[in-house]
C-alpha cells in the first residue's frame, strides 16, 4: 500500500486526469482525480482522510490510465476511501451490495418473488429510504439458477488442452447464460472448460472500502485458483472487472504484492477476448465464423480499458463475415460496479452515462455491445437496448 | 503483427501513427498516458525566438540550421514542414488552423506578452496583433486561471490598446471555483449559458473592440460556438490559451484520436513500454507491461515520441547521466559543465539533450551509426533544440512525425 | 526622514527577536522590532522545523537537553497552533554504534527527557518506510514547529500588548549618546528612506549576523561563527514522527515531518559568511545517502528542493566568564556594559529555535537588570494568539477546511491548499509586492509544483489587489520564479525535474514570461507591518 502512496511523486499536476474524469465533470461534490488523489494524499497521515468528498470518486480508473506519469491515482483515493470508511464505518446499504455472490444465494431460492420485488415501485422506494438504493438503479434479476450448478452438470468433451474459466459472481447468479456461451466458445476454440469452486473476487468491497472483507475474498479466490495456474492453465474471464482485480487491483491496492498464490493467479488470468486474440495470432483459433449481417455498438468498460490491452473485443469481432462494429467514442457508463446504484450517486452516474446512451440510441441498433455487466445492466436501463458481452456474438458466429 | 508500432501519444506520436493509418498501413500506438498535446496552447510553434522574435521562419530557419548545424531543422527542411503544416490542417480541418511560415502570427499570451506563433486556429486569430487592434480583454469571475487586468495591463505597456472586464457568467452558478473544462462543456451543450454568455458580453463590449477571453469556447462544439458567439456579438472573438487543462489542446487531441480510429489504428493507453526484443541491428518487437504482463508488440517499424525529460522519454538520473528507458539509445549533447544556470531565465545546459538521428531521423551513436535500423525518433525526444524557449516545439514534433512516415513508407514498400 | 519614539528596539526577526518583543511588549515596555528583510528570513526560517525533546543532547550536552525539554512543554502549551505533535523516534541502524542506545536511555534518564522502548516491529507498523534493519527504537517527545507560524504569532501577541514590527528596514547605523546605545537609523526600503529609531534599549537578536550588528554598535569583535547546515525536502512526508539515528549527533541524522514535507539535515561546516552560503551536489549526494540509512529508498525518492542555513556558532574569546553568561546553555548572552563599556545595548545569540522563549526571557531579565526595572516574565504563561480551536495543528486540517470552502473560495496554490481569500488577506496586511513574503505565512509555492500553477494566479491577484502596473506584477512574478528555482536547481533530477520542464512549458513556452514588458523592481509600498496578522492557518476555523 506504500507503493501506491508512493507513486504520487509523480505527479507534477498536469491535470490531464482532470480533463477526462467523468465525474468530476458531472458533479461539484467530486474535486477531480488530481486533488483526491496526489494532492490530498501529502495531507493524509496514518491512514487519516478527512476528505468526505473521495467518497464521490466512482474508481473508474480512467485517471490512472491517461496519466502520463504513472501516477496510482485511482488506487490511492480508494485506499483514501477506506481510511474514510474505516474511521466512519460503512453504511449497511454498502455492505450488501459489496457482496454480491451473498445477495445473490440468499435470493435465488426465491428467485422469482425477489425479481418481482425489484419492480414493485413502492418496495423500491422503501428500499431507498431505507438502506439507500435508488429506486430506479439497475438492480440485475437474479437467476434461477447458478451458472456453477450448469458447469457441474455440463459434460466437457474431450480436449487435449484446458483453460480454466473464472466466471465470477455476475455470471454465476444473474447471467448464468453468458458463461454457458463463454464455454461453448472455448470448447469450440479447442480446449476442455474447467470451472472450479470459487466464489467473488472482492471487488465490490474494495470499491466501498471494506478492505478487510475484500482481502478475504481475494486471498481465497486465489487460493482456489492458484493450483490451477501452478499447473499451467491460463484463467480466462468474462467480466472484465473481476479479472482486472485479479491482474492487478487486488495486489495494489488491498497491499496484497506479497502473497504467492496471488501472484502466480495474476499472471495467468486473460480476459476472454484477450485470451481468443492470442490464440488468433497464434494461428490456432478456428475463423470459420457464419456472417453476422448486423451494425453495432461496441462500448470499452473503464476497467477493461484498465487491462492496457487495446480493445481485442474489436479485433476478434472484425474476423466475422458481415459485422460490422462501430467504436463508440465514450468513456464511462456511469455505473462504476456500485456506485450509480446509491441514492445519493444515482443521479451522478446517469449523467456521466448520457453521451453514451444518446450514441446507443442513435445508433438504432437493437443490440449493444460490452465487456462487463454492470456497464450492459446500465446501457440497458439507460436505452432500453439489449447490451451482451462479445463472447455472445462469436457464440452466434460459430452458429452455437 | 503491425507494420508500425509508435511509443508515445503526444503530437509527434499521434501524427506519425495517423499519418500511417491513413496510407493503410497496420499501426498501434502504445501510450503510458496521454500525451502532451492536452497540456498545449493549442496553437503551432514553428519558431518564434532565435534568440530574437521571429517573424519570418521561412528565412529564419535556414540561418538557425547554419549557426546550430545540429539542430533538428537541420534535418527537417522547408519543404518538408510547410507539407507536415499543410497535413496538420487538413487533419484537424474542423478548427480551421491559419497562417504559414512567411509570417508568425502575434498573439497575446494570458500574462499579456505577445507571442509569436505560426498556425492559429479560427477562434485565437482575431487576436492577432499585427492588426493593432482594440482589445476589450474578458475573464470570468469563477475561473481562477485567466486574469484579464493584468493581461490587459501589459498588452498596453507593449503598445496595444487594450481594457479588461470581468463576467460572472458561471455554468455552476453560485460556486467560486470553477475549471476552463466546465466552462466548455458547458457552452457545448448548453444552449442557454452561451446566451447568457453573449448577452453579458454584449452589454459590456464596445463598437470598433475586439473581444479576447480564455479559451474555453468549448470542445466538442468548437469552432461553432465560437463562431456563435461573434455572431451574436457582432464583434470579432478570440480565445487566449491559459494554464493546463487546455481546452485548445484537447480539441486537437480528440480530432487526432478520432481519426486514428476510424482509420483502423489501434491506440493502448496506459501500457508502458518498457524494452524490446532487438537482435542483428533491428527491433523485432517492443516489450510492452500491460496490467499483468509483459507482451511483445511485434512490427516491421517502430517510432519513438516519448518525449523529451518532461514526459520521461529521457531521464536525469541523480548521478547526472540521462536514459533513454526504452531501448537504451545513446544520449547527444551531454553538457559538460553544470546541467543548469542558477538564473531562472538563462539557457539551461542541459535543455538540448536527446537523440542524434540520421537523415532518416533513426537513432544514431556518438560514431553517427544507426543503432537499430527499424527504429525512429521523433518529437521532443531529439537533441539540439530548446523547443519552449524558441517556441519551435510543434513544428518539430509535426515535421518529424511526417519525416518518419515518408521514411518508413519508403522502406515498407 | 521619519521619527520613531520607542522605549526598547528589538534588532532582529526571527525566532528569538519575535520572542524577545513579546516579551518585552507583555512586561509593558513599548517596543518595535526591525529586520532587513522580512521577518523569518534568517535562520529561522531555515532549519528543519524541530521541536527538541532533547534526546539528541543527552549523552553530549545534558544541560541543553534539560533546557530543551523543559521549552517542550512549554512551547506546547503556548504555541499549540504552530506545533505538530509528531512525537519522535530514536532508532538504531545497521551502521550505528550498538552501545549508544544505552547510554542515550541513561542521558534521558538523567536529563527528565521521556524516553521510551518499543518494539522494532511496533516501530515499524508506526514508519512504513523505516529501515528493516533496525536494532532498537524508543520513543521521545520530539515534534515540529512552523518556525514563520510561531513567528508570527508572537508578534501578533506582541502587537496585541501594543508593539509594532517592520520588515524590509536594515539598520544603517547604531545611535550612540556618549557611551549609550540610544536607537538606530534605519533604511525603510519600501517607501525608500531612512527611519530615525529612538530608544532607551537596543536589544541585538540578529542570531548569526550578531557580530556585525554588534560592531556598528561600537562593540567589535564579538564573534559569531556561522556554521552553515543544508536541508533537504522530500515531496511527501516518508515519516509522520520525528526520526533520528540513535548515535552522537552526525550528517544527515534526523528527518522531521514538518507540514506537508519531510526534512532531513544537516551538516556542519563553518563558514565566513552567513550570506553566502553555497551548496554543492555533492553536499546534497551525501545528505540523500544519509537518508536512505534511515529510510531505504530515500535518495530515489523525490526531492522538492535544497537549502542552506547558518546556525550562529558563539566563540567569542574576549568576553570573559564574567561578561557572558549562561554560555554553556548553548545561548550567549553579551553583556556589553562589561564587555565593551557600552550601555544600553545587549547582544543574545546562540541558541536553537526550541530555546527562543528562553532566550527572550534571559535578554530581557537582563535589560530589566541594567534599567534597574524588575519586571517578571510571563511569556511561559500566556498562550500565543490563533485562531484554530483544534489545539495543535495536525496534518489535515487544510484538507479539513477546504471540504468546508470547496464552494465559496477560489483554490489558488493547489498544493498547499491556500485559498484566494487567505491570499488577499495576507497580501493586504504584510503590505507586500513581494511573493516570497506571503509563501512564508501561507506556504504559497512551496508544494510539488514549486508555484508552477500558483505563480501565475497570485501575480494576477497581486496585480489587482496591490494596483501595480503590468511591468510591476511582472517583476514579482520573474522575482519568485527565480527564487523558486535557487532552491530546486541544485537538486534536479527524475520527477522533479519532469516537473522544473512543465513548469517551464508554462512559463516559458506558454506565457512567454520572457518578453512580458518592463523589468523594474516594484514600487516601494508602504511597510509598517499594521493590524493583527493572522500567523495561524486556515486550521479549523
Amino acid at each position: 500500500m506504500t507503493a501506491v502512496r508512493a507513486t504520487l511523486d509523480h505527479c507534477v499536476k498536469c491535470t490531464i486526469c482532470e480533463s477526462h474524469c467523468p465525474f468530476s465533470a458531472a458533479t461539484s461534490l467530486f474535486p477531480g482525480p488530481k486533488y483526491a488523489g496526489p494532492q490530498s494524499e501529502r495531507f493524509r497521515a496514518a491512514g487519516r482522510s478527512p476528505d468526505v468528498s473521495v467518497d464521490y470518486c466512482s474508481s473508474c480508473g480512467i485517471c490512472t490510465q491517461v496519466c502520463p506519469q504513472g501516477v496510482k491515482i485511482a488506487e490511492i483515493n480508494s485506499q483514501a476511501r477506506a481510511a474514510l470508511k474505516q474511521e466512519h464505518g460503512i453504511p449497511l446499504r454498502d455492505r450488501l451490495i459489496a457482496r454480491p455472490s451473498v445477495t445473490g444465494r440468499l435470493a435465488m431460492p426465491l428467485a422469482p418473488l425477489a425479481n418481482l420485488g425489484l419492480r414493485v415501485r413502492p418496495l423500491r422506494v422503501a428500499m431507498e429510504r431505507s438502506i439507500g438504493i435508488h429506486r430506479d438503479a439497475p438492480l440485475p434479476p437474479v437467476a434461477r439458477r447458478t451458472f456453477q450448478r450448469w458447469a457441474r452438470r455440463h459434460r466437457a468433451p474431450a480436449r487435449e488442452r484446458a483453460v480454466v474459466y473464472f466466471h465470477g459472481c455476475s455470471t454465476n447468479y444473474y447471467e448464468p447464460r453468458t458463461g454457458e456461451m463463454a464455454v461453448a466458445v472455448l470448447e469450440r476454440a479447442g480446449y476442455r472448460v474447467l470451472v472450479p469452486p470459487q466464489d467473488c473476487c472482492g471487488l465490490p468491497l474494495q470499491s466501498n472500502g471494506a478492505f478487510p472483507a475484500a482481502r478475504r475474498y481475494a486471498l481465497r479466490l486465489a487460493q482456489a485458483l492458484a493450483p490451477y495456474a501452478r499447473a499451467g492453465h491460463d484463467i480466462v474471464a468474462t467480466s472484465t472487472s473481476c479479472s482486472l482485480m485479479l491482474k492487478r487491483e487486488a495486489r495494489e491496492i488491498l497491499g496484497l504484492e506479497e502473497d504467492d498464490d496471488l501472484r502466480v493467479v495474476s499472471e495467468r488470468t486473460y480476459d476472454i477476448c484477450e485470451w481468443l486474440r492470442d490464440r488468433f495470432d497464434e494461428g490456432t483459433l478456428p475463423t470459420d465464423f457464419s456472417p453476422l449481417p448486423m451494425r453495432v455498438p461496441y462500448h470499452a468498460p473503464c476497467q477493461q480499458r484498465g487491462h492496457a490491452i487495446g480493445k481485442p473485443a474489436l479485433d476478434l469481432l472484425a474476423l466475422v463475415p458481415g459485422l460490422e462494429v462501430v467504436e463508440l467514442d465514450t468513456d464511462c457508463c456511469g455505473v462504476a460496479g456500485t456506485y450509480g446504484l446509491k441514492r445519493e450517486k444515482y443521479a451522478i452516474g446517469m449523467r456521466v452515462g448520457e453521451r453514451l446512451f444518446r450514441l446507443v440510441r442513435e445508433s438504432g441498433s437493437e443490440l449493444a455491445v460490452c465487456d462487463s455487466e454492470t456497464c450492459r445492466w446500465q446501457i440497458t436501463h439507460g436505452t432500453g437496448v439489449r447490451a451482451v458481452h462479445p463472447i455472445d456474438l462469436l457464440h452466434r458466429a460459430y452458429g452455437l | 503483427m503491425f507494420d508500425v508500432v509508435v511509443v508515445g501519444g503526444g503530437l509527434a506520436g499521434l501524427s506519425a501513427a495517423l499519418r500511417l493509418a491513413q496510407q493503410g498501413r497496420r499501426v498501434a500506438v502504445v501510450a503510458k498516458g496521454l500525451g502532451a498535446t492536452q497540456l498545449t496552447g493549442g496553437t503551432i510553434d514553428v519558431l518564434g525566438y532565435a534568440p530574437e522574435r521571429v517573424d519570418n521562419p521561412r528565412r529564419r530557419i535556414p540561418e538557425l540550421v547554419r549557426e546550430q548545424p545540429d539542430h533538428p531543422y537541420a534535418r527537417l527542411d522547408l519543404d518538408l514542414v510547410e507539407r507536415s503544416l499543410s497535413w496538420f490542417r487538413s487533419a484537424v480541418e474542423p478548427l480551421r488552423y491559419a497562417g504559414g511560415l512567411d509570417e508568425n502570427v502575434l498573439l497575446p499570451s494570458a500574462a499579456g506578452a505577445v507571442r509569436p506563433t505560426a498556425l492559429a486556429p479560427a477562434s485565437m486569430s482575431d487576436g492577432n496583433l499585427r492588426r493593432v487592434p482594440r482589445l476589450l480583454i474578458v475573464g470570468f469571475r469563477a475561473l481562477k486561471d485567466f486574469y484579464p487586468a493584468y493581461v490587459a495591463d501589459n498588452l498596453r505597456h507593449a503598445g496595444i490598446e487594450a481594457r479588461a472586464s470581468v463576467l460572472e457568467a458561471n455554468p455552476r452558478s453560485g460556486e467560486a471555483d470553477v475549471s476552463g473544462l466546465v466552462y466548455a462543456a458547458a457552452l457545448d451543450a448548453d444552449a442557454a449559458f452561451r446566451r447568457v454568455l453573449a448577452d453579458e458580453l454584449a452589454a459590456v463590449v464596445e463598437p470598433g473592440e475586439t473581444v479576447g477571453l480564455p479559451a474555453v469556447l468549448g470542445v466538442d462544439e468548437a469552432p461553432a460556438v465560437w463562431r456563435e458567439l461573434q455572431e451574436r456579438l457582432g464583434a470579432p472573438v478570440f480565445e487566449i490559451p491559459t494554464l493546463p487543462p487546455s481546452v485548445p489542446g484537447r480539441r486537437v487531441h480528440r480530432l487526432l484520436a478520432a481519426a486514428l480510429r476510424d482509420a483502423g489504428g489501434r491506440m493502448v493507453v496506459g501500457a508502458v513500454a518498457v524494452g524490446a526484443e532487438t537482435g542483428n541491428g533491428r527491433a523485432d518487437a517492443l516489450v510492452v507491461q500491460d496490467a499483468a504482463r509483459r507482451r511483445p508488440y511485434r512490427a516491421h517499424s517502430f517510432v519513438l515520441a516519448t518525449g523529451g525529460v518532461a514526459s520521461g522519454g529521457l531521464e536525469l538520473e541523480l548521478d547526472g547521466t540521462v536514459r533513454e528507458p526504452v531501448l537504451d539509445l545513446p544520449v547527444a549533447g551531454m553538457p559538460d559543465g553544470a546541467p543548469f544556470s542558477p538564473r531562472y531565465l538563462d539557457p539551461q545546459a542541459l535543455a538540448p539533450v536527446g537523440l542524434a538521428v540520421d537523415e532518416e531521423l533513426r537513432p544514431v551513436d556518438a560514431d553517427g551509426r544507426v543503432v537499430y535500423e527499424n527504429v525512429y525518433a521523433a518529437g521532443a525526444m531529439l537533441a539540439a533544440a530548446e523547443p519552449w524557449r524558441e517556441k519551435s516545439g510543434d513544428g518539430i514534433s509535426l515535421a518529424s512525425g511526417i519525416r518518419v512516415t515518408e521514411a518508413i513508407v519508403e522502406r515498407l514498400s | 526622514m521619519k521619527r520613531v519614539s520607542t522605549e526598547v528596539l528589538v534588532i532582529g526577526g526571527g525566532a528569538t527577536g519575535a520572542g524577545v518583543l513579546r516579551d518585552v511588549a507583555m512586561r509593558g515596555f513599548d517596543a518595535v522590532l526591525v529586520d532587513r528583510a522580512d521577518l523569518g528570513e534568517g535562520t529561522t526560517g531555515r532549519y528543519h522545523g524541530l521541536l527538541h525533546s532533547g534526546g539528541r543532547y543527552v549523552v553530549k550536552d545534558p544541560v541543553s537537553a534539560k533546557e530543551c525539554i523543559a521549552e517542550n512543554g512549554v512551547l506546547r502549551r503556548i504555541a499549540g497552533e504552530c506545533i505538530e505533535d509528531t512525537g519522535g523516534m530514536f532508532v538504531t541502524t545497521p551502521l550505528d554504534d550498538l552501545e549508544y542506545a544505552a547510554r542515550f536511555v541513561a542521558g534521558c534518564h538523567a536529563t527528565g527527557v521521556p524516553v521510551e522502548e518499543i518494539s522494532v516491529a511496533e516501530a515499524l507498523r508506526r514508519e512504513p518506510r523505516l529501515n528493516p534493519g533496525l536494532s532498537r527504537a524508543f520513543l521521545v517527545p520530539d515534534a515540529a514547529m512552523d518556525g514563520w507560524k510561531t513567528i508570527w504569532a508572537c508578534v501578533r501577541s506582541a502587537q496585541e500588548h501594543g508593539a509594532r514590527a517592520f520588515p524590509y528596514h536594515p539598520v544603517d547605523r547604531i545611535l550612540r549618546d556618549g557611551d549609550r546605545v540610544c536607537g538606530a537609523v534605519c533604511r525603510d526600503e519600501r517607501e525608500g528612506h531612512d527611519v530615525t529609531i529612538e530608544a532607551r534599549f537596543t536589544i541585538n537578536a540578529t542570531g548569526v549576523w550578531a557580530g556585525r550588528l554588534a560592531e556598528l554598535a561600537g562593540c567589535p569583535g564579538v564573534t559569531v561563527v556561522p556554521g552553515k547546515g543544508i536541508m533537504i525536502a522530500t515531496n511527501h512526508r516518508l515519516v509522520n514522527t520525528v526520526v533520528n539515528r540513535c548515535e552522537l549527533p552526525g550528517d544527515g541524522d534526523i528527518i522531521v515531518p514538518i507540514r506537508t514535507v519531510s526534512v532531513i539535515g544537516t551538516t556542519d561546516a563553518e563558514v565566513d559568511d552567513p550570506d553566502e552560503l553555497e551548496i554543492t551536489r555533492d553536499e546534497v549526494q551525501e545528505m540523500l545517502e544519509s537518508g536512505d540509512r534511515l529510510v531505504p529508498g530515500f535518495s530515489s525518492s523525490r526531492q522538492l528542493r535544497v537549502w542552506a542555513g547558518a546556525r550562529p556558532l558563539f566563540q567569542d574569546e574576549k568576553a570573559a566568564a564574567g561578561d557572558t553568561r549562561d554560555i554553556s546553555r548553548g545561548l550567549a548572552l553579551v553583556d556589553h556594559v562589561q564587555r565593551d563599556g557600552v550601555a544600553g545595548f545587549i547582544t543574545i545569540t546562540g541558541g536553537k529555535a526550541t530555546t527562543f522563549r528562553l532566550m527572550a526571557e534571559v535578554a530581557v531579565d537582563a535589560m530589566c537588570e541594567q534599567l534597574g526595572e524588575p519586571r517578571p516574565c510571563r511569556t511561559a504563561d500566556e498562550e500565543l494568539p490563533g485562531d484554530s480551536p483544534d489545539g495543535h495543528y495536525w496534518l489535515g486540517s487544510r484538507l479539513a477546511g477546504r471540504e468546508r470552502t470547496m464552494r465559496d473560495d477560489q483554490l489558488i496554490c493547489e498544493c498547499e491548499l491556500v485559498p484566494r481569500r487567505r491570499l488577499e488577506e495576507a497580501i493586504a496586511r504584510q503590505a507586500t509586492d513581494n511573493l516570497d513574503d506571503v509563501r512564508r505565512v501561507l506556504r504559497l509555492g512551496m508544494g510539488p509544483c514549486q508555484g508552477g500553477f500558483c505563480i501565475y494566479r497570485a501575480t494576477g491577484i497581486l496585480h489587482g489587489e496591490r494596483r501595480l502596473d503590468g511591468p510591476g506584477a511582472n517583476a514579482s512574478l520573474l522575482a519568485f520564479l527565480q527564487e523558486r528555482w535557487k532552491g530546486v536547481q541544485p537538486i534536479l533530477f527524475g520527477d522533479q525535474l519532469r516537473q522544473a520542464r512543465l513548469d517551464d512549458w508554462i512559463f516559458q513556452g506558454l506565457l512567454d514570461v520572457e518578453h512580458l514588458p518592463g523589468d523594474r523592481p516594484p514600487e516601494p509600498r508602504s511597510r509598517e507591518v499594521s493590524a493583527i496578522l493572522h500567523a495561524s492557518d486556515q486550521g479549523a476555523g
